[in-house]
């Protein structure tokens, strides 16, 4: 039974880390269908900009990580703009093509300036146990993980349907022609999608990151990005709710289901991928997505 | 017509035949060329930078170029954007580790090998391909590229550990020896004896180590050509036609009663089968699969390698080959450059120029350098393609060449070569006409 807990507060603090990468990915979905293959890395960079504000510059823990957002916002919205729009948005290789270039360079870019080494991340949720039950303990890492995730999806949600800029941006998802018609400026709202996207994605990689077992190195953001993928496809692609719930079930996948059936804990990572598999083989809009509908 | 190509040729004509000759051949002696001068030690000096172009670079790339023409069949001809062609690279590559390197019961020769890995390869390939029925575009993306990010824990797995070795890699120690007949010193003793050039060819015998490398050279260059001439009389035949009709619109194809699970699958096959011999080749060339040369970073590499050379190209494989082979080998080589800090040039300084250059080529060149080469090619050299049969269909073209080519004489003082060229292509379209 202890063991059992301990599993499932792995399972809820990973899923939840999940989660906000899958929301990440959701947001850029939602609006252009598109996956952006490069969301990994734009968080793992954003996650060590976290630390040099943090450690190096000295600022205190929650300014460097909200600066951190900031800049990653303002980078990926020059992305847009400068990468992603001079391309026709209904013709997906290019772009696909062109996030996959991102990926490399900016993995790289990472890889030059800070080496593979792994450096310990500064703690963001204080350190120790809030609870201890039986013999499982609930850590303030896993506590403050699910916090964070329960609160940026209530701010994405009210920023989607309480304010301006996000009724276009549901609008363009919607329909991107029709919203054009009445007059939203599609170009700016998908630019604030992909702002918001990359805030949430450094959200999730510094989150990821804090976790006191792990350390920061460039390539850590590349396995979660195949967590994160499943978790938004078993969610359905474009919704934040599922996004959240695919998260956690991901997480559950990964530290319960497989630690109790005889899956070898290494293909923990292929398990996702075969939920990933099957979820688009039989029920490719997902848990809570919006079925499509291909037209001829 | 100041653009009119300098050289017309009709497609099938004894012209064309010929220039293709011509072609081919200097292929081959640059091929040969290339193996007796890029031997080893080779190599290029800029701004006190040394950049090697040793032959092994050039089989490794062999190897890429095998897995890249596999890429183009799946993705380029049939337009199913895998991101899994590591994952059969590296299949290929343990699976021929493996059956050469396990003496007691196997100990194979690396080409025999390939009979296990093949038909493998291809089958796995059909076996992944089978999502891609339902799966389509960007997901096909996302399944594959999970595919080849489970490889390396795949080939790590404790149970696996014995034919694998786990973490440390699988290494071989079965060389391939050149064989003692092939006068290979007579050869480069000839090329040494050339003036002038001839020192670019070394000094001397040869050791038994440039010998074995020149002879894995033309061998996996074999395996290479006889590769390629598969795939293009595939894509020049009715499969090829089904896929590239699928790659066009999914919709109309299967409505035109092409059999969609059918060649889907086939593609995936061919494409896995091709990327487990370019494994072959790799392992053959670096004697060692080890798991993390196998990431999810390889197979987004390959599509750099699809990009670079241009998608729906064959020729486009060999490009995005040798850049693959060499880029990331010359970019760690760069340890100065004037005005760059030292330390930007350490690190994984050749996977940021490869994506960088795959985002400035969909910007510049989106069909990639054989579409920049063609479009050069098309200023000089032009095939006239000839309609099937009929006398007429030659007469036809018989005139708009002359039409052009008089048209040429107006502005181009070449006048000689080009009345030549308008003679003679009269002749063969009339020879054409008469068979």
């Amino acid at each position: 039974m202890d063991l059992f807990l301990n599993r499932l507060f792995d399972a809820l603090s990973n899923g939840a880390t999940y989660a906000l990468i899958a929301l990440s990915l959701v947001m850029i979905f939602k609006a252009t269908t598109l996956i952006n293959f490069a969301q990994g890395e734009f968080a793992m960079f954003g996650a060590f900009i976290v630390l040099v504000l943090a450690v190096e510059q000295g600022l205190p823990m929650w300014i460097a990580l909200l600066g951190s957002m900031g800049l990653s916002a303002l980078f990926a919205a020059g992305f847009e703009r400068s990468l992603i729009r001079p391309f026709d948005p209904t013709n997906h290789l290019p772009l696909v093509i062109i996030t996959l270039g991102a990926f490399l360079a900016i993995n790289s870019i990472a890889g030059i300036i800070w080496r593979f080494d792994p450096r310990a991340f500064p703690n963001l949720f204080g350190s120790g146990v809030a609870v201890e039950i039986g013999g499982a303990t609930l850590r303030w890492y896993t506590v403050g993980v699910m916090a964070t995730v329960a609160a940026t999806a209530i701010l994405l949600t009210l920023l989607l349907n309480r304010t301006k800029i996000g009724l276009a941006f549901r609008a363009v998802s919607s329909n991107l022609e029709s919203s054009e018609l009445v007059g939203v400026r599609v170009g700016p709202t998908l630019q604030f999608g992909w702002a918001l996207a990359a805030a949430v994605g450094t959200l999730g990689a510094s989150v990821f990151a804090a976790d006191p077992f792990r350390q920061l190195e460039p390539t850590i953001m590349v396995r979660v990005l195949i967590f994160a993928v499943s978790a938004a496809a078993l969610g359905g692609l474009d919704s934040i709710g599922g996004a959240i719930i695919g998260g956690i079930l991901i997480g559950c996948v990964q530290s319960l289901l497989v630690p109790y059936t005889p899956i070898p804990n290494d293909l923990s990572l292929a398990a996702a991928v075969v939920v990933l598999m099957l979820v688009l083989l039989f029920k490719p809009s997902g848990l809570f997505g919006t079925p499509r509908v291909e037209r001829v | 017509m100041a653009s009119a190509p300098r050289f017309q040729f009709v497609a099938g004509s004894s012209e064309h035949s010929t220039y293709r000759l011509i072609g081919w051949v200097s292929l081959v002696v640059l091929l040969v060329i290339v193996a007796f001068a890029y031997n080893d030690t080779a190599s290029l000096t800029i701004l006190d930078n040394e950049y090697s172009l040793g032959l092994t670079r050039i089989t490794k790339a062999i190897a890429f170029i095998l897995a890249l023409l596999g890429l183009q069949v799946v993705a380029g001809f049939t337009g199913q954007l895998s991101l899994g062609q590591g994952f059969f690279f590296g299949t290929g590559a343990y699976i021929t580790a493996y059956l050469v390197q396990d003496k007691p019961l196997f100990g194979w020769n690396y080409f025999t090998s390939l009979i296990v890995v093949v038909p493998v390869c291809f089958l796995l390939g059909m076996l992944f391909g089978i999502p891609a029925l339902r799966i389509k575009g960007l997901y096909l993306a996302l399944v594959t590229l999970g595919l080849a990010a489970v490889f390396p824990a795949l080939v790590q797995l404790q149970q696996l550990q014995e034919y694998t070795n786990g973490a440390g890699g699988k290494l071989i120690d079965a060389d391939i020896v050149a064989p003692s007949w092939l006068p290979l010193d007579g050869i480069a003793g000839a090329f040494q004896s050339i003036p002038l050039i001839g020192q670019y060819f070394g000094d001397g015998d040869l050791s038994s180590r440039e010998e074995d490398r020149i002879w894995i050279f033309f061998l996996m260059t074999i395996v290479a050509v006889v590769c390629f001439k598969m795939v293009s009389n595939m894509i020049a035949s009715r499969p090829g036609r089904a896929m590239r009709a699928i790659r066009d619109n999914e919709t109309s194809a299967a409505v035109s009663g092409i059999d969609l699970s059918l060649y889907k699958t086939l593609s995936f096959g061919v494409a896995s089968a091709l990327g487990g011999v370019g494994g072959m080749v790799y392992v053959a060339e670096l004697g060692i699969a080890a798991p993390l040369d196998f990431t999810q970073l390889l197979s987004i590499l390959f599509i750099v390698g699809l990009i670079v050379g241009g998608a729906g190209t064959l020729s486009g494989a060999v490009v995005g080959g040798l850049v693959l082979a060499f880029v990331p080998e010359w970019a760690s080589s760069t340890e100065s450059l004037p005005g760059v800090p030292e330390r930007w040039l350490q690190g994984p300084t050749g996977t940021l120029f490869l994506g960088l250059l795959l985002i400035v080529l969909m910007f510049v060149l989106p069909g990639g350098v054989i579409a920049g080469v063609r479009q050069l090619r098309a200023r000089f050299v032009q095939i006239i393609p000839q309609a099937p049969g009929a006398a007429a269909a030659a007469v036809a073209v018989d005139d708009a060449a002359s039409e052009e080519i008089a048209g040429d004489l107006d502005d181009e003082p070449s006048v000689d070569v080009a009345v030549d060229e308008s003679d003679e292509t009269t002749d063969t379209t009339k020879v054409g006409g008469e068979v």
